[in-house]
């Protein structure tokens, strides 16, 4: 795993072991799909560290219950990089 | 750690203030200043504000909730596709479709993420809040180093301080202070287990049931009493009042739910309307579903023409009376 990915990957991490743990408590709460938490992982797996907890932010701020919900995925990177089935990314590549 | 200050400050604020105006309220209304009950009962008043702040939120998603009973069918539509089929994409697919559908009727489930993400925020600057004030330092606001000191010495029952923690009970060998802890922390675990129980038993339908969220669910509710007891062991008593009281008005607040409106297709809802069927036949009213088969058959017969009915002669029908 090359060192620039290191930042997302521990942030992946807490991710991960929130919606193991944590997120299970709520039950199905979202409007969206994805769920918030997963919208998050899948922005900072994709976009990085700083851009995707800006958009996971958003898209917390958009779950309220005013917001009509729906199909809402992250922005299409330029090139989607390979995780592994724990979601960590672990190298530059492409899917 | 400068901007998450600056994050909680606003909070911490609201906070003080709240726990301050009940402090004063409680105190002019002759509770003692120094009590570890005027204390207790300031943030049971913290806890009334901050959640009846959200009933808004609540009323709102129900009411949302309610009216998408009636995309049901079409929801039942989609997951009859996707009947048996449980691996990974068919489910995503199927979310997908699901989502779309509430979305295009203008109507939503679920209750959204932000109401819950908030209260972490708010639990945090609490723990914070009275941190500060056992260490005997001003707040951020309305609670000056005078209070600080005033909640700090202030003691419940004359016994058990309620700046001291589980941990420091036993350090200390104070008998009040581990009863005091053990006796919330079992209220605590009982009514979110039970909170929980209910949610899970009665109030998820069985398209919810057989998701994986679901088993994940149901280890979970063995394990949170885990959680608690360890969050117990470190937080001061007086977070524990705030947490305890928490729990018991979302417990009350979740049975009303589920009793007056559950969620559609779930134990809690076909509950609900057989109370309501129940309740229709004793007043002597038709059934719904009657009512509105009547209401048909009605309109059918109105399209031939009513057909005269004969009177028969005086004499018969008085012989017949």
């Amino acid at each position: 795993m090359s060192l620039a990915l290191l930042p997302r990957n521990i942030c992946v991490a807490f991710l991960v072991a929130y919606r193991a743990v944590i997120s299970p408590l709520y039950g199905d709460v979202c409007r969206y799909y994805p769920s918030c938490s997963s919208y998050a992982l899948q922005a900072i797996q994709q976009h990085g560290v700083i851009r995707g907890i800006w958009m996971g932010s958003r898209r917390i701020l958009r779950c309220h219950p005013w917001a009509p919900g729906g199909v809402d995925d992250i922005p299409e990177p330029r090139r989607r990089l390979h995780t592994t089935r724990a979601g960590f990314v672990l190298a530059h590549e492409e899917h | 750690m400068d901007i998450f200050a600056l994050l909680m400050w606003p909070i911490k604020w609201v906070i003080e203030a709240i726990l301050v105006g009940f402090h004063t309220v409680i105190t002019a209304l002759g509770g003692a200043e120094g009590s570890g009950l005027t204390w207790v009962l300031s943030i049971v008043g913290l806890v009334l504000v901050i959640r009846s702040a959200m009933i808004p939120l609540t009323v709102r998603q129900i009411v949302s909730s309610r009216k998408s009973l009636e995309i049901q069918p079409e929801i039942q539509r989609i997951q009859k596709k996707y009947k048996g089929k449980k691996d990974q994409f068919s489910r995503e697919a199927m979310q997908r479709e699901t989502m779309e559908a509430y979305r295009k009727a203008g109507t939503n489930p679920f209750a959204s993420c932000l109401p819950l993400l908030i209260q972490m925020p708010i639990f945090l600057g609490l723990v914070q809040v009275l941190t500060d004030a056992n260490n005997r330092k001003a707040g951020v606001g309305l609670l000056t180093e005078e209070l600080a000191t005033l909640f700090s010495q202030s003691t419940l029952f004359g016994v058990v301080p309620l700046h001291q923690t589980m941990q420091g009970g036993f350090a200390s060998g104070d008998v009040w202070v581990i009863i005091t802890a053990i006796v919330l922390t079992a209220i605590m675990c009982a009514t979110q287990f039970y909170t929980q129980l209910q949610i899970m038993t009665k109030n998820q339908t069985p398209a919810m049931k057989e998701s994986p969220m679901y088993k994940q669910q149901r280890i979970l509710l063995y394990i949170i009493p885990v959680f608690l007891l360890v969050s117990a062991w470190l937080f001061p008593l007086g977070t524990m009042f705030y947490w305890l009281v928490s729990n018991i008005y979302t417990l009350v607040q979740q049975l009303i739910i589920i009793n007056k409106m559950p969620t559609p297709g779930s134990d809690a809802a076909l509950a609900r309307e057989a109370r309501m069927a129940r309740k229709r036949q004793r007043m002597g009213l038709p059934p719904v579903e009657g009512d509105e088969a009547a209401a048909e058959t009605e309109v059918e017969i109105k399209t031939q023409r009513q057909q005269p009915k004969g009177k028969g002669t005086k004499s018969k029908r008085e012989g017949r009376a």
